[in-house]
This record gives C-alpha cells, structure tokens and sequence, in this order.
C-alpha cells in the first residue's frame, strides 16, 4: 500500500498524468513484480475504505482538496477490488484451471472502477492532466472483456437461448457480449472527452485520439470494424473546430489513427483516401516498430496495387518475412500474367487474407494479372507492316480473339475457356480502362487504341 | 449489456462493488475468494436456532455447501432456501433423526431436477436418488416445485445439458446436444423432413428427400436403442397441472393446447399453458402447415401460423431437430415468397441452431446465407463469412456453388455468373432473383462499352440467362433501350455502341441502395 501511495503522491506532486495513472495499472512494474499482491494484502475489505482516507485525504504531505482526495479514495478502492478479483483469477489460471478463471468478474470489477474514475473527470473533480488514469482504465477495459469472452466461450458455448416469452429462441449468438459493453464504456470516456468544455490548455480533449484509438481497436476485435468506426469519425469531423491539431497530439496517438482511419476507408473500399491515410501513417510511424509498420503496409500494398497498379518492391518487404511470404508470389504472378499461379497463391494465403480483411481487395488483382497477359499478347503481335513513307512502326492494333483464348489458355496452366468467356474477360478489361479499344464480335477480333495508348500507363 | 454475467454472479457482483455501508457486511462473507487466495468454506448458519441438531444433518449442511458439490447455475442463496425448508419439513415431521440424511439429495441436486422436469414436458426423470426415498419424502420433494427455489433461473442451457449427469459441469460437456433428443417421440417422423417445394425444383428434392428419410429412419432406430429406459416415465408434473399461472422467471412453460392452429400474437406477458402447444401437437401442426402450403399457398396465413409455431417452441424451451426443421421450413417458404425479413430472421436463428449440432441443412443454409450478402452487397459479412469456412464446408455443392457465384461476380465474369445461376441447387435461384436484374444491368454496361458497333440479341440472351430473345428485348427495352435495337435480315441486334451511359447510369441506381430487412 505505502508504495502505492508514495508512488501517487510523488506523481502528484510533480504533475505527472501518466505517473498517477500507473498507480491504478494492473499491472505491477517490473521492478516490483509482487507489488498488486502486497498491495491487495496492506488491507482488507472491511477497512479499505478508511485506510485509503488515512493515506490520501488525512495525508498531510499530500495536497488535495478534500474533494479530490475523497474521489481518489474511492477510485482507489474500487482499484484493489479489482486487484482483488484479478489476483485470483490469475490464481485460478496458474494452476492450470483457465476455463474457470473468472475473467468476467474481473472485468465487471474494473467497469467499476473505470466508472468511479470517470465520475471524476465529468464532475469536474480531477484536473485533465491526469488523463492518462482514463488511458489506463480504457486500455484494461478492453483487455479483460476479451478475457472474459474467452473464458465464457470456452465454458458456456457461443449461444444463448431466450427464457422470456420471446418470439424465437436464440437471443443471441455474440461471441463478443464483454467487449461490446466494454466498447460502450470506452465510448463513454470518449463523450466524456469530446464534450469537455474547458478551455485547450486543461483540456480532457488531448485525451481523444488515444481514446478513439482504443475505440477502433476495440470495435476492429468485436468484429464490426465498420460502421461504429465511422461513426467515431463522424463525431470527431464534427467538432474539428474545437479540438486541437492532430500535429499536436503526440506521434504514437496520430500514427495509430491515421492506420486505423486508413484501414476504415479501405473497408469502405474508398482505396484514395486509405492510400493517404495509410501513406501518412507509414511516414510517420517509429521506423524501428517494425509491427506496426508490417500492420501498415498489409493494407497500404493492396491499396497500392489496386490505385496505381503498381507492386511491392523486394526490397521494401525483405525486413517483413510474412508479408514477403504472402505478397511476393502474388506480385510475380500479376507481373507475369500468370493466372493459374495467381489464383493458387491467393488461396494459398487465402486464411491470412481473410484474417486481415483484404482478401476481397487483393481478388481484384486478378484483373492487373489477366491486363498483363494481353498486353503480352499484344506486344508479341508485332507491328503492322510498315507503309510507305511512315517512318514510326504501328503496332498492330487488330488482335483476334483466338490469341487471346491461347493466351488465356497458356496462363491458366492449359485450361481453356469457350470464346465467349474470353470475350467477357476482354470486355471486363476494357469496361476497367485497363484496355483501350473494342471487339468486334462479327468479325472476331478486338480492335485496339492506337497511338501507345492501347494499355494506359504501360508505355504501349 | 448483463447478458454474459450469469445471475449467480451479478448479486455477488452488486454487493462486492458497492461500497455503501449497507451491504459492508454482507459481501464480507458472500464473496467467495478475495481477500485470502483460498477462502475456507464458510459454515451456513442453521435454519433454526436452539436445537441440537443431529450430527448427520450438520454433516449433511456441509456437504451442501461442500465446494466441490457446487453446481454452476445455482447460487447459495437457493440452496439455502432448499436446505431451510428440507430440514424443517423433516423437524416438522418429527424425522430429523429417522431421516437417512446420507441418501438424501443435496439441495442442489433437487434445485437440479426440479428444473430438468421443468424443462422437460413428457417425461419425469427419474434420478438414481429417487428409487430408495420413501414415499412421504416424495410429497415433500414435490412440494419443492411451486416454491420459489429457482426463481433465480433465467437460461435454458444449463438446465437442458445439466439435466442427466449432475457429476459433469456443463462447460465440461465436450458437446452440448439436446439431452431430451432422446426422449421425444416423434409421432410421425418421416414428414419431419419433407419440403415442399415449387414446379422445377421438385424432382431435385424428391431425390433428396428420400436418402433423408431414410437417415431420419436410421438416426431414430439409434435413439430407441441408446436411450435410457429410466427417463421414459411418462408423469405428468406437479405444477403443471395445479394450473397456476405461469411465472417467466420459474422456467419453461408446458403447453397444455391442444388446438393445431393458432394465431400469432406478440407476448407481452407469460402466456397461460392453456394457449400454448405442446411438442407432439406441433409436430401435427407443421404437418397441417404443409399441407395447407401445398394446397392453398396462403402465404399470409402460413407465415402467421408459423410465427405463432415458433413463439410457442421458445415459451417451452424446445430446442431440438423439430425447431430446426420448422424453422428451415418457414425459412424456405419466406424465400419462396420473396419476404427477406422473415427470411432473414429464420436464418439467423437456424445459424445459433446449427451451432448446436441439432441436425437440419447447414449447409443448403450456408450457401443460402452467402447468396444474401451477395445480395446486400455486404462486404464485412462477406469477409466474415469466408473466415468461417471450414474444408468441409467448402466441399459441399450447394456452398461451393454460392462461394463460384461470388467469386465471378467478384472478377466481373458475368459469363460464368449467368451459367451458374441457371444450375442453382436448392433454392438459391430465389435469392438470385433478388440481385439477378441488377447484374444483368451491369453486366449490360460491361457490354456497351467493350462491342461495338452492335451485337446480336440471340448472344445478349445466351450470355445474360435470359429464357428467351423476347426476354432479352423485353428487359432492354424496360431500360429504355429501344431505340437502340435494330431489325436485320437474319436477326435483331442491339446497337450496344450507342448505348453510351445507359446502362452505365442504370448499374450505378441498382447498386446504390439494398434495403436489407430484418438482417442483424
């Protein structure tokens, strides 16, 4: 306890949001590993309440208003039930007993204090500067709710059934309950933050891009990335004019927003604006946090290839082993139009791609392979015979459908498709502006643009 | 938001985290663990005071409150409560000295089988306990199911899969079936999978219908074979049949209805046993039901009706292979008639279902499931969707059928999309016909910009699935496209390099908005 508490009063003393905040983290500092048990063991639960006063509000060497001092005591408590429930759902798990371990109580806990702590924040009790407190108790939120839904997956199954009077059976069928609320909760700090309306300097609003981080976060595992995440978007667009610049903010709270705005757009399929996004979040981020680099560039490659067409260079993916596993047979097979080699790899990789939502984007890829392999066609086409007096070759620009079948039929490892299908790939090129031109279907034949614009942006 | 936090564990809950002086005593002894990592069990109190208890009723306390006797689902306050009035009915009759405590049932076992007989209709089990207790402990047991002892009670689970073995904790069970599988008659259990279905989807489904007849025959063969011979004693219940109203919070209702048909009305309060159908007159329902389909194809009365046949599964807790087949079958007719809502709501409840193996079409319904986020254009479920997919599941014709279909739509091969609808197994064609103008719209665009000068309507047909070219002409011409369309000598041609924006303008109105129904 004295540790705690000597801890909070120096962090206090000095000023230091995130030094207060590691008094209530549940997790002990390294120097101290047996810290959160000593802590729990100071005192018990009949008199907590009056031991915390004694240490924070009775304390003469700390100064507090009464008032703070008070809601500090109660956060306090809160904080070492929670430790409490924490001990022993760690106990639990230690002797090998983890479906058991009551992760749900554990977070119902620390809801709780989270709560109490925020009572501070919205009445006005807490200075702003302490809102790292508010980082911590969000952060944990999350981590315990998905502790808590694992251990109710592993015990209850994923269903629920109704017991009311209900029209159908099953009520629910969430994998995720814990997190849903505790994404609720943090939506809670969020409006708490966003609503502040002091002014900038003691501002909870410098808490806001850590918060909305932890928001996509937390809606990004309860697997509805989508729409909650807009939303968040929205209510920050809105009040723009309020809150400071995200320049201002420090580096890790911009770089992690602007990936996970940029991993919304991509969602959303608007490719631009999650290249730019993502292109700023790759510029920005530590270049030694390789992890969140790789994480960046899962999403800024595929966004890259469907917008400019262009692939990932050998040596921006050689420090990332598991996206060079993943990307580098893709990109070969678009290169060389290798159809059949494309669609192996794409399955092959198919759990990850799923896994990191981009399966349905990097499908689309297809389309670059299958435009690479007519273009070769038409390169090996030749040129027109040369006229009198011309001094430029032509290419010949009237290609029949049947080389392009054998094309297909070369890339797709010797199966073949009836003409109609080719022409309907053909069509899909030109229909894509990946191809400049027409088929005549009477004649059989696909007329191309001439003028070295027959495939925009290859140089022929 | 409390749905997860199981209700033995909310009040604990609530007097561990409120720190007002009313409750500072009460969670000093309630908590179970904290402060100290291994808390010795806390002696109850003795429901009375002043009496010399017998050393086997002391003995029988402890083991009630024995850690290892726990039961998830039942907290200490009901067994409390049994405890309280087992002992005092037994000093009331002057047994506590007679009684054989070391025979008698801990409170949590007769909290246990009073719910599974709540639960559970037909059949009272009877639980190895019962074959030595005396009669009169018979009445005092019984005497338990009105009382309040399991007011508490909010989920089926874990009466349903806790009911048999009170040894095994339900998040032990490596499968949580139905345990009363086995105990359902099924009056007339071949019907139980035989679908109607429309003109030229019929002999399909003759053929399947019966190689699924015969499982069904073989599936049942099993049942009779496996089943325990002690949980076939058809009693009727104690309070069921002392008509008291029903309370939500007492567990499932038993339905005492014995009429097939029924309105359907939504509950706003318990409903009384007499309004509500039991097991094996459903089963006669859905019978009726589908007959009534075949012959009148009423859809507003058969969704009403089976809305109703749905409500009255749920009051009762039913959750077997009948729910799921009547719930496939309202789903496929609500496909039949286009209403995605119903649909839909039938979807997501057979997906909880089929989660719990309680047999059915997963995977008809799976591929079901896929052609409707096709149709919604939603791609986060899509995605979601593919993450789920297991080998097997890939296998299946109707599945990988639904996954060719996307994957075409996906590379803009309208060509094979347009093969593909023509050969949709089950009833997918239904779900198709929702999206299959809107891709023959784009598919359209697609053509005008690649052919020109024109092509013939015979190709337009044959590539865009059309039944025939009058078809065809008929649909460009709803688009506004006849002008565009040309008399030859030898055929019609349509001159798609004059179409410009058109279609172009027509795909981009189609794909803007899907109005998705009911979808959770």
């Amino acid at each position: 306890m004295e540790s705690v508490f000597n801890d909070f009063k120096r962090a206090i003393e000095a000023g230091d949001g995130y030094g207060v905040a590691a008094t209530i983290s549940p997790v002990p500092p390294p120097s101290d590993p047996g810290r959160l048990y000593s802590f729990h063991r100071s005192t018990n639960s009949y008199s907590v309440q009056t031991d915390f006063r004694y240490a924070i509000v009775y304390n003469n060497d700390i100064q507090l208003n009464k008032m703070e001092g008070n809601s500090w005591v109660d956060v306090f408590v809160a904080y070492w039930k929670a430790i409490g429930e924490l001990l022993l759902a760690e106990e639990v798990t230690n002797q090998g007993k983890s479906s058991q371990a009551p992760w749900g109580r554990v977070y119902e806990a620390w809801k709780e204090m989270a709560t109490v702590l925020l009572r501070g924040y919205t009445g006005l009790i807490f200075p702003a500067w302490t809102v790292p407190c508010l980082y911590v108790a969000g952060k944990y939120l999350r981590v315990f709710a998905i502790k808590a839904d694992e251990q109710a997956a592993q015990s209850n199954g994923k269903v629920t059934f109704n017991a009311g009077f209900q029209d159908d059976i099953v009520s629910s069928m969430g994998k995720n309950e814990t997190l849903e609320d505790a994404a609720r909760q943090i939506n809670r700090i969020f409006a708490a933050c966003i609503s502040d309306r002091a002014p900038l300097e003691e501002s909870r609003k410098w808490a806001l891009y850590y918060i909305t981080n932890l928001l996509f976060k937390t809606y990004f595992k309860a697997s509805h990335p989508g729409n909650l995440s807009k939303n968040v978007l929205r209510s920050l667009q809105a009040s723009q004019a309020d809150i400071p610049p995200l320049e201002a903010f420090p580096k890790a709270h911009q770089v992690t927003f602007k990936y996970y705005a940029g991993v919304v757009a991509f969602l959303e399929e608007d490719y631009a604006r999650a290249e730019e996004h993502l292109t700023e979040a790759y510029r920005l981020c530590h270049k030694e946090a390789q992890k969140n680099r790789e994480l960046i560039l899962t999403y800024l490659i595929p966004c890259h290839l469907l917008t400019t067409h262009t692939l990932p260079t050998q040596a921006l993916l050689a420090p990332y082993p598991r996206l060079q596993r993943h990307f580098t047979p893709l990109a070969t097979c678009i290169k060389r139009g290798d159809l059949a080699g494309f669609d192996a790899a794409l399955h092959a990789g198919e759990a990850e791609f799923v896994k990191r939502r981009i399966y349905l984007t990097l499908e689309r890829g297809r389309d670059i392979a299958l435009r690479n392999l007519l273009r070769r066609v038409f390169i090996a086409g030749g040129f027109e015979p040369a006229k009198e007096g011309e001094e430029r070759k032509v290419r010949r620009t009237r290609v029949p459908i049947a080389e392009f079948a054998a094309a297909i039929r070369l890339g797709s490892g010797g199966v073949g498709m009836d003409m109609d299908e080719v022409e309907c790939m053909v069509a899909n090129c030109i229909y894509k502006n990946l191809m400049k031109g027409y088929i005549a279907r009477e004649r059989g034949i696909v007329v191309l643009s001439k003028g070295g614009q027959a495939f925009p942006g290859t140089g022929v | 938001m409390y749905a997860t936090t199981v209700p033995w564990r909310q009040s604990a809950e609530i007097a561990v985290m409120h720190p007002s002086p009313a409750f500072t005593t009460v969670p000093a002894r309630r908590k179970f663990a904290p402060p100290e990592p291994s808390p010795a069990p806390s002696q109850p109190k003795a429901p009375t005071k002043k009496v010399d208890w017998p050393q086997a009723v002391r003995e029988y306390v402890q083991r009630s409150f024995a850690p290892d006797a726990a039961v998830a689902g039942i907290d200490r306050e009901e067994i409390e409560k049994v405890l309280k009035k087992v002992i005092t009915e037994a000093a009331e009759r002057d047994a506590l000295v007679s009684t054989n405590w070391e025979a008698m049932p801990l409170p949590q076992q007769i909290i246990h089988t009073e719910r599974a007989r709540m639960a559970m209709p037909v059949a009272a089990a009877t639980e190895p306990w019962r074959r030595d207790t005396t009669p009169d402990r018979h009445v005092a047991l019984a005497g338990y199911s009105n009382g309040d002892s399991s007011k508490k009670r909010k989920s089926a689970d874990t009466v349903m899969s806790d009911a048999d073995d009170d040894s095994i904790p339900p998040w032990r069970k490596a499968n949580p079936r139905n345990v009363f599988e086995d105990r359902i008659t099924y009056a007339n259990q071949g019907q139980a999978d035989r679908v109607e279905k429309r003109q030229k989807r019929k002999l399909d489904d003759l053929a399947k219908g019966t190689s699924k007849y015969q499982e069904n025959l073989e599936k049942r063969k099993q049942r009779f074979e496996n089943g325990k011979p002690g949980n076939r004693s058809p009693q009727s219940l104690h309070h069921s049949q002392d008509g008291s109203p029903f309370d939500v919070n007492e567990g499932p209702i038993i339905g005492t209805c014995q009429d097939l048909e029924k309105r359907y009305f939504r509950l706003t309060s318990a409903p009384k046993p007499e309004t509500v159908r039991p097991l094996h007159i459903l089963e006669q329902t859905l019978d009726l039901l589908k007959k009534k389909w075949k012959k009148e194809s009423n859809y507003t009365y058969i969704c009403d009706q089976f809305k109703s046949l749905r409500q009255d599964l749920t009051v009762q807790h039913i959750k077997n292979e009948f729910t799921v087949n009547a719930y496939e079958i309202h789903a496929r007719i609500a496909l039949e008639k286009g209403d995605l809502g119903e649909y839909n709501q039938c979807q997501t409840q057979l997906r909880a279902l089929y989660s719990q193996k309680l047999g059915g079409h997963p995977a008809e319904f799976l591929a079901y499931r896929i052609l409707y986020f096709i149709y919604t254009c939603n791609r986060t479920d899509m995605n979601d969707i593919l993450a789920d997919l297991t080998p097997t599941d890939k296998q299946q014709p109707a599945v990988k059928h639904a996954l060719d279909v996307r994957s075409a739509l996906a590379l803009g091969n309208y060509h094979r999309f347009f093969r593909l609808y023509l050969e949709t197994p089950n009833m997918g064609a239904y779900l198709m016909d929702m999206f299959i103008a809107r891709e023959r719209v784009a598919a359209l665009a697609n053509i005008c910009k690649a052919y020109k000068p024109d092509v013939k309507i015979r190709f337009l047909t044959e590539e865009l699935g059309f039944e025939s070219d009058q078809d065809c002409v008929q649909f460009l011409c709803d688009h506004g496209a006849q002008g565009l369309l040309e008399d030859r000598t030898d055929s019609v041609v349509f001159q798609t390099g004059k179409a410009g924006l058109l279609f172009e303008n027509a795909k981009n109105a189609a794909f803007r908005k899907v109005d998705i129904k009911g979808q959770i």
